[in-house]
């Protein structure tokens, strides 16, 4: 659909290709925006996981508005479905799918004062980007893209220019496994296999 | 020449086997180990000063390189070591004396639970005095010069489980500290004038009239420096550390508080002649307070009962000798009296250590008496040391002190009439003392007498006598009992006989210490004079104490308690000190510190409340704080933004 | 809008291989490129350290996968030690194969120049190190097992990258990789409260920091076109900008991400309760690793690629410098636990190394390196000496665990007291040259006051190192000692504890976590709990070479000049 919008747009001048890219590019926005709101204000972390796939699917819009359709439809495939169903399974799993309990803040000020930092910080980071051209340098890193190009371009950047960071997050891999054999064996050894002084200690904590 | 290597490194050595090893090296193990080390240094430092002497005078400083330190910007540091009359002369008489008293703390230490200890920390004090005599650098020096306060201060207070010792290293501690920082001031003002710590920079050009240096600085740094050896060599007003010091096991005292770190002090004016001689005011201010601690010491002196703290004022009051020498423009005879002294001084306290051995710990002289048939070989040595020390003809001191004296005579005759006076008083207080205790009766039998059998038997006296101490701490004795005797020889006044002065002479060049003459008549006046003045004294001690221990008259409470000087300063400045003393946990000054980081440790609870909040625990009150911290970066670059 | 750049990425390999001719003007074989085509050579030499621990890491976990369960827990240390030793050899071979100049390479991914290598040496020393003194700690935990190992590996790995990361990207990463493996070994000791809470703690303040950190990277993109370290600063070098607001705002929160992972003030909140829950080895090993690597990205970031913007960032390390340095000090000094003290001392040094990146010259840069150099023997023997004399369970981290240290253990104290000595900047120890190496490079920028702060803060951290120096050296002897004159065992530094103690008891009560729970029964233990009298701490061969290894390097780098001669040759990036 979007490519044939796209298409579309290029057949009926500039003036409404840009009118129709700035309205992909908001409707992404919007979507983006909501689903982040929704992620951090909602207490069913259910409601919060699915909050997140509908930031997920403002992302995959706004690689269609920069023509990348693969990673477009990738977005789509393995966050919103599979890291984020991932993360409700643990949910769910985990029996954690209720209402998060109101706990008492401590720290009378930190609230508001979150709030009042997330705003000056947004108006920080405007002020300082309200700028007509970001820069003169490319703007992309691996090069402009054509319809139906981009899988081809992604592949010659990550085999080439790319390749080490690329290898590199098979050491992420590792890690995460090592991490959860660790953590997920946290109590793993049974009373039996302690002395009784680490078995008293084990009581008494 | 590498052999001066050797002369660093061997007791270096010594320190490490005993730091890791002492405990199991043990008695006398590691007595014999540390006793290896400094006779091996000594012999190092003969082979240097051997083949200096195969050296031209004028080309007998040697420099060698150990190792940068800092090489960076407009400091570069460079640590080596100068290897030239001066520093040879003090290198071998420390290792030299500091060999023998290492061998007879074998025999002295024996027993005790600390020994491995104490022999660590007695290889660790030669190792630094070395350090601080051969460096090349002030900064080096300055290296080894804390390295032996600590030292010190680490045998003063050997003992620490007795609260006296405690004290006494607390207060040699302090007392010192404001010595070195006297040298401090001198190391940032000696840098910031010469850019440079260096002897070669610093002192070089100064010594060859290269370069001149303006009153008032040379007065500046050469009075700052003269405070640090003030409080290194206890002189007038910093002495009042190193009768206190006497807490430390005899050897300690013969070694570093009389023959060698206490020297360290004439060593650094000696060291400083180039900068003195551009300030005639500091020279006075040298030579005046050596004459009056000379005077002063010797005065107590003659009212101490404590066999160490007589030979301990002795110490003060010749070192006070030494620095009028010094003051008066004759390095030489400072430095000869410096030689002298450790002679004679070491082996005055290793005698007293044998008397105290014998006697199972008796400090005091008026419980001693009649040792001279008991102990014949420390009767004799001490005889020869107590006549050295008490410049009589031909003994060392004799020599020493009469080249002294005419120096001071040329700076200006009421110097050399104090010093002549000190000389008296020198002999009576050392007459008194060896009479006290080698004459008269035995006093130490009435005390056991008094305390009945039980007592005897408890007083430890086995075979019932004072026994002779063991070859290991008798040949010490005799060796230095022949320096005190016949070791002038080494700079006597006649016969071309003046190898230490012409030895030290490329040192102190004319233009940095005239030479002046003396006349040869006003010579002898001078030695006839010191002579009977020196016989006076002799004569009224002896006579005065040959009989009975007991003159009240001659002993007035003033001078026991030193003048109660000491009482007083304790009274009026250390009162604080005192009240944290009660506190002081060990044998550091932990009162003190701990007095110092108490109130920075309120300052912080102050502080502490207040930053704390933000140390709550909650996670997400550290991500506020990491987003303030943004929020605060990003406020300040948004005020430089251009455009 | 957009360009017409085909195949940057091929179009730099290109570039890059213009320039990339060897010492002698030779072209290093291997190295470089010279079509533009596809192929993408990839030089092995210049990632060889990084392999080594990476590839380490994975044999370890196959050993372990065929070997018979826990049949050998003996040989993951000793496989551990072998690999960061061989990561060593290669750092040194390649300090010799990179010459003076130095070449991006991989795509342009990697800088392979003498800083690179230097955080090679520095991260491979600190893997051996820290390899050999855990093994007895986890053995005595209970918590032997190739993970350890596999993560200290791991987190190496990391490091290293940070340190040759030719871009934003990969320094991106790196710092992932180090973090995550940090991360779990924060949270590895399975039974202790404290060690889950300190992982969590530090995960999730971590990703939040990453978060801002990946931010900054793309606002850098935004502003430079790139986020190639060389083509940001030649873009900047080219171009003056009108509206460098976007670079402004990437850099600032490229310098808050850093600025988490080496515990700058105010992003150091998690630095006690995190260091304070981990394994004390690992403890060591983090405080060692994140700094130096930390400060690896910070010097390529800020002195590398945006030394254009000097004018821009001075100003904001110069206060974070000074926050850090005072925050850290001060705080240090009302601590009770050894572990927190140590953290905040931790805090404090890394202020000295800011202040040497401050200084944004080749001097400051030297300096830094020389600190973190040095530092990471320091630490790690630091936490090895704190996991020794803590006990099973880390039972005592109190201060009074360590009174009396130097009667137990006189070599063990005075190990301590090098360590505290070395942190205090006495001279004849590293640590004086280091905090002088960076104090000099400040002031030659005119930076008098900043200069001044931190020597009024070596001044007020001193206390604190010469108060544990003190309680080292007190202890149970002078009471056992015939001397009533004197008050019982450390009075004196019991009074000191007290007079500051209400803020200790509260800063440690309030680390319980996420849900706060004062931990009551920790402060009644700091307040009870007195040494018994005969305790024998054992001290593991490893750990006691370790040990050694550590206080000769203290005291060697403090009296002699290679190791600053090595610094000063590895600030020649590119």
């Amino acid at each position: 659909m979007t490519a044939a919008l796209l298409a579309a747009a290029t057949g009926s001048g500039a003036h409404l290709a840009h009118a129709s890219a700035w309205a992909v590019f908001g409707v992404g926005a919007a979507l983006i925006l909501t689903g982040a709101f929704g992620v951090v204000l909602l207490r069913n972390p259910v409601h919060s996981a699915l909050m997140l796939v509908i930031t997920l699917i403002g992302v995959a819009l706004e690689f269609i508005d920069e023509s990348a359709d693969f990673l477009a439809a990738v977005q789509i495939i393995v966050y919103a479905g599979a890291i984020v169903i991932l993360f409700l399974f643990v949910i769910m799993f985990l029996a954690v799918d209720r209402r998060e309990p109101a706990a008492p803040e401590p720290t009378r000020a930190q609230r508001p004062l979150a709030v009042l930092l997330g705003l000056v910080a947004l108006a920080e980071l405007l002020i300082l980007s309200r700028v007509q051209h970001w820069s003169s340098g490319a703007h992309h890193v691996a090069g402009s893209l054509k319809g139906g190009e981009d899988v081809q371009k992604l592949g010659e950047s990550i085999f080439t220019r790319y390749l080490l960071p690329f290898e590199m997050t098979a050491a992420l891999l590792v890690i995460a496994v090592v991490a959860a054999v660790v953590l997920s064996r946290r109590h793993g050894r049974v009373a039996a296999e302690m002395s009784p002084a680490e078995q008293e200690e084990a009581t008494l904590r | 020449m590498d052999a001066a290597y050797a002369i660093l490194a061997l007791p270096l050595l010594g320190t490490a086997i005993l730091l890791f090893g002492g405990r199991r090296t043990g008695d006398p193990a590691s007595g014999w180990i540390a006793t290896a080390m400094a006779v091996g240094s000594f012999v190092a430092t003969v082979v240097v000063w051997a083949s200096l002497l195969g050296h031209s005078a004028a080309s007998r400083t040697v420099h060698k390189g150990l190792f940068t330190w800092i090489p960076v910007g407009s400091l570069h540091v460079s640590f080596g070591l100068q290897l030239d009359p001066l520093s040879l002369t003090w290198a071998l008489f420390s290792s030299g004396v500091g060999s023998l008293i290492t061998l007879y703390s074998i025999g002295y230490m024996k027993g005790d639970s600390s020994y491995g200890r104490f022999f660590f920390y007695m290889n660790l004090f030669l190792f630094s005095m070395l350090v601080l005599v051969l460096a090349d650098s002030y900064l080096f020096s300055f290296v080894g010069w804390e390295g032996v306060g600590y030292c010190s201060y680490g045998l003063i207070g050997f003992w620490f489980e007795r609260n006296s010792a405690a004290v006494a290293a607390k207060k040699a501690f302090v007392t010192n500290r404001i010595g070195d920082f006297g040298f401090m001031i001198a190391l940032f003002m000696m840098f910031g004038h010469f850019h440079s710590f260096n002897y070669s920079t610093v002192l070089a050009p100064l010594a060859s009239g290269r370069l001149t240096l303006a009153g008032a600085t040379a007065t500046g740094l050469a009075l700052m420096l003269f405070l640090g050896a003030v409080g290194k060599s206890a002189q007038i007003p910093l002495y009042m550390w190193l009768p206190d010091a006497m807490e430390g096991p005899t050897p300690v005292s013969a070694l570093i508080h009389a023959a060698t770190m206490v020297t360290a002090g004439v060593y650094l004016v000696a060291r400083s002649a180039p900068i003195l001689h551009f300030s005639p005011s500091a020279q006075w201010v040298v030579a005046s307070i050596g004459a009056a601690t000379a005077l002063l010491a010797a005065t107590i002196a003659c009212g101490q009962d404590d066999i160490k703290r007589v030979l301990a004022y002795s110490t003060i009051s010749q070192l006070g000798y030494m620095f009028l020498g010094e003051g008066s423009g004759d390095y030489g005879a400072g430095i000869f009296h410096t030689v002298m002294h450790a002679f004679f001084k070491a082996l005055l306290f290793l005698g007293a250590g044998a008397v105290i051995h014998a006697l199972h710990d008796e400090q005091d002289m008026k419980k001693m008496g009649g040792l001279w048939k008991y102990l014949p070989v420390s009767s004799w040595t001490f005889l020869a040391g107590f006549l050295a020390l008490s410049a009589i003809p031909p003994f060392d001191g004799f020599w020493s002190k009469d080249a002294i004296l005419a120096a001071a005579w040329h700076k200006s005759p009421a110097l050399w009439a104090v010093g002549v006076v000190t000389a008296a008083l020198t002999a009576y207080y050392m007459s008194r003392q060896f009479v006290l205790v080698f004459g008269g009766k035995a006093r130490w039998v009435d005390r056991a007498a008094e305390h009945g059998a039980a007592g005897h038997e408890a007083g430890g006296h086995a075979g019932g006598r004072p026994h002779e101490a063991p070859p290991v701490m008798t040949v010490p004795l005799v060796i230095l009992a022949v320096g005190s005797t016949v070791g002038w020889l080494m700079n006597a006044p006649f016969a071309g006989l003046n190898f230490l002065e012409r030895w030290l002479a490329p040192v102190f060049p004319a233009r940095i210490a005239p030479s002046f003459a003396v006349a040869t008549g006003t010579k002898w006046a001078i030695g006839t004079v010191a002579t009977a003045f020196a016989i006076l004294g002799l004569v009224a001690g002896l006579s005065a104490w040959r009989r009975t221990a007991e003159r009240p008259a001659l002993e007035p409470a003033v001078l026991a308690h030193a003048w109660y000087i000491d009482e007083t300063v304790s009274a009026a400045a250390s009162g604080p000190l005192a009240r944290l003393a009660s506190g002081v946990s060990f044998g550091v000054d932990a009162g003190l510190v701990d007095g110092l980081v108490n109130g920075v440790g309120r300052l912080a609870a102050q502080s502490g409340r207040q930053l704390r909040r933000f140390q709550t625990g909650y996670v997400r009150n550290y991500a506020l704080g990491i987003g303030i911290g943004a929020a605060a970066i990003l406020a300040y670059l948004a005020t430089r933004m251009g455009g | 809008m957009i360009q017409s750049v085909l195949f940057a990425g091929v179009g730099h390999l290109a570039q890059s291989g213009s320039g990339c001719l060897g010492p002698n003007g030779t072209s290093i074989t291997g190295l470089c490129t010279s079509d533009n085509s596809l192929h993408m050579p990839v030089a092995y030499r210049s990632i060889l350290p990084m392999l080594v621990l990476f590839i380490g890491a994975l044999v370890l976990l196959l050993v372990s996968a065929l070997l018979s369960k826990r049949s050998r827990p003996g040989l993951y240390p000793v496989l551990s030690t072998a690999v960061g030793l061989a990561a060593l050899v290669a750092s040194v071979w390649e300090w010799y194969d990179v010459g003076n100049r130095g070449v991006s390479t991989i795509g342009g991914q990697i800088f392979y120049d003498r800083f690179s290598v230097f955080f090679g040496v520095v991260v491979s020393v600190t893997v051996v190190l820290a390899s050999l003194v855990s093994d007895s700690y986890l053995r005595r935990e209970g918590l032997d097992g190739v993970e350890a190992y596999a993560l200290i590996l791991l987190a190496g790995t990391g490091a290293v990258l940070m340190a040759e990361a030719a871009g934003l990207i990969m320094l991106f990463l790196g710092l992932e990789i180090m973090s995550i493996a940090l991360y779990v070994m924060a949270a590895y000791h399975r039974r202790r409260t404290e060690s889950g809470e300190a992982g969590f703690k530090y995960f999730i303040l971590g990703s939040f920091s990453s978060a801002i950190f990946l931010y900054g990277v793309a606002l850098t993109y935004g502003a430079t076109g790139s986020t190639r370290f060389q083509d940001i600063a030649g873009y900047l070098a080219r171009n003056t900008l009108v509206h460098d607001g976007v670079l402004l705002a990437g850099m600032a929160l490229l310098i808050v991400g850093l600025g988490f992972k080496v515990a700058a003030v105010p992003f150091h909140f998690w630095t006690p309760d995190v260091y304070q829950g981990s394994p004390t080895p690992f403890t060591g090993y983090m405080a060692a690793l994140a700094k130096a690597a930390g400060f690896a990205g910070l010097l390529r970031t800020l002195t590398g690629a945006l030394s254009s913007q000097q004018a821009n960032w001075r100003p904001v390390i110069w206060l974070i410098a000074v926050l850090t340095l005072l925050i850290g000090s001060v705080m240090a000094i009302a601590q009770r636990d050894l572990k927190r003290m140590m953290a905040y001392s931790s805090i404090s040094q890394a202020g000295y190394v800011l202040v040497g990146l401050q200084a944004g010259s080749a001097a400051g840069t030297a300096g830094s390196l020389f600190y973190l150099f040095t530092y990471a023997f320091v630490i790690v023997g630091t936490f090895a000496v704190l996991g020794l004399i803590q006990g099973p369970g880390e039972a005592r981290n109190d201060l009074g665990a360590i009174r009396g240290l130097a009667r137990r253990r006189p070599g063990l104290a005075m190990a301590m007291l090098v360590f505290l000595l070395a942190q205090a900047g006495v001279p004849l120890t590293s640590g004086f040259l280091a905090k002088f190496y960076v104090i000099e490079a400040s002031v030659q920028r005119g930076q008098y006051p900043l200069a001044i702060i931190a020597m009024l803060a070596a001044a007020i951290a001193a206390f604190f190192y010469l108060r544990i120096a003190l309680l080292m050296y007190a202890g149970e002897g002078e009471a056992a000692g015939p001397a009533p004159a004197l008050e019982p065992a450390g009075g004196g530094a019991e009074a000191a504890g007290e007079a500051a103690g209400e803020a200790f008891v509260a800063d440690g009560a309030l680390t319980a976590g996420l849900q706060p729970v004062p931990s009551l029964d920790g402060a009644t233990a700091t307040l009870t709990w007195e040494p018994p009298p005969e305790e024998r701490i054992a001290i593991p061969p490893a750990v006691a070479a370790t040990l050694a290894i550590c206080v000769v390097f203290t005291i060697a780098a403090g009296v002699s000049s290679p190791i600053i001669d090595f610094a000063r040759h590895a600030t020649a990036m590119i």
